[in-house]
């Protein structure tokens, strides 16, 4: 087995170049026996059949070359239907990317998902129970105004500095005073304009009631007034109304 | 017939020993045309030597040129059959939306 075959190219560069030189030395042993008019022994019978010999493989090895140029050719169209499959390749491999990128995504959302509602599943409350806290805080009309409330009514949805005057940590502090500063409790006032089920019933007056600190009758004894008639009560309002989400300012 | 006759003249065109013998028998004959046809065999040896280093393809032994060929053959043959393979792949049914 040759090892490592020569190129065709280099052999038919040499083979030229064994024809040249071969030719050239005929010719010249040629001119220079017709000069000497000596007869060559057979040198020149040598020559020309190693020249015949030469030009034979140059034309066998031009046969090759052309023979390879058809494979070249071939070759050629073969490398670029490679390269056409490696770019569709390509491309396919960049769709499954993207759809492996999106699924992923989906895969981890739908995780998600499912955590929040086992966490819902655990800390699951009965809908009568929300239900019923919803009606606790809308009782005290600390989300919507009362149906029948106009600006004026002394009402809020928080405690009003008369109510927490009336309360615990008022009445601590006016233990001494009590009575003198004709204030009313929030609900004893409303209590002559409002049926029972209207009077509004804050958190903080149910602890009062059970402390029994204000009897009811008490609010009669100082009389009813009617809202915004009471000049304190007015000031107190008038005071509370600059926030910018009372209506009440423009009462009177 | 057309084919062939291309082939014949090639063939000729490659070989050397009609211009020598035209040298040697000019030479024989003393005729002054000796250096004419000197100067025809130096220019078909250059023109020669200019189209083997144009000849594509011939810069590898024709053994190692057909297995390169082979080579060749064999990756478009695993492409194709690779894409064929990929693109009749099970594709997901997507609903469309009603």
């Amino acid at each position: 087995m040759a090892a490592a075959e020569k190129p065709t190219k280099e052999k038919l560069l040499s083979t030229l170049d064994d024809i040249e030189v071969l030719s050239r030395e005929l010719i010249e042993m040629l001119a220079l026996a017709r000069t000497q008019k000596l007869p060559q022994p057979g040198e020149d019978t040598q020559i020309l059949e190693l020249l015949v010999q030469r030009d034979k493989e140059f034309q066998e090895l031009m046969q090759t070359a052309m023979e390879q140029g058809r494979v070249h050719q071939e070759m050629q169209t073969l490398e670029k239907e490679v390269e056409k499959r490696d770019s569709d390749i390509q491309q396919l491999q960049k769709q499954l990317k993207e759809a492996e990128h999106i699924l992923a995504t989906a895969v981890y959302q739908a995780k998600e998902k499912l955590k929040s509602i086992e966490k819902a599943r655990k800390g699951s409350i009965s809908s009568e129970e929300i239900i019923k806290y919803a009606h606790r805080i809308s009782a005290s009309n600390a989300v919507c105004a009362p149906l029948n409330w106009v600006p004026g009514d002394p009402r809020r949805p928080y405690p009003t500095d008369l109510e927490m005057r009336s309360g615990m940590l008022g009445n601590m502090s006016n233990m001494s005073t009590n009575g003198v500063n004709g204030h009313l409790p929030g609900d004893a006032l409303a209590a002559g304009r409002l049926p029972d089920v209207l009077t509004p019933q804050y958190p903080w007056q149910s602890t009062d009631v059970s402390m029994g600190i204000l009897p009811p009758h008490h609010g009669n004894d100082f009389g009813l007034e009617p809202p915004g008639h009471n000049k304190e009560n007015e000031d107190d309002v008038e005071a509370m109304s600059t926030d910018s989400s009372s209506s009440s300012s423009d009462s009177d | 017939m057309a084919t062939a006759v291309p082939v014949v003249e090639e063939a000729e065109d490659y070989s050397f020993l009609p211009i020598i013998h035209d040298v040697i028998k000019c030479m024989d004959k003393e005729s002054p045309d000796v250096h004419q046809e000197l100067n025809k065999l130096k220019t078909k040896i250059q023109e020669a030597r200019e189209q083997i280093s144009a000849m594509p393809g011939i810069d590898l032994s024709p053994a190692l040129q057909e297995s390169r060929l082979q080579t060749l053959r064999e990756q478009v043959q695993t492409k194709n059959q690779l894409l064929q393979k990929y693109k009749s792949l099970c594709m997901f049914d997507i609903p469309k939306p009603s």
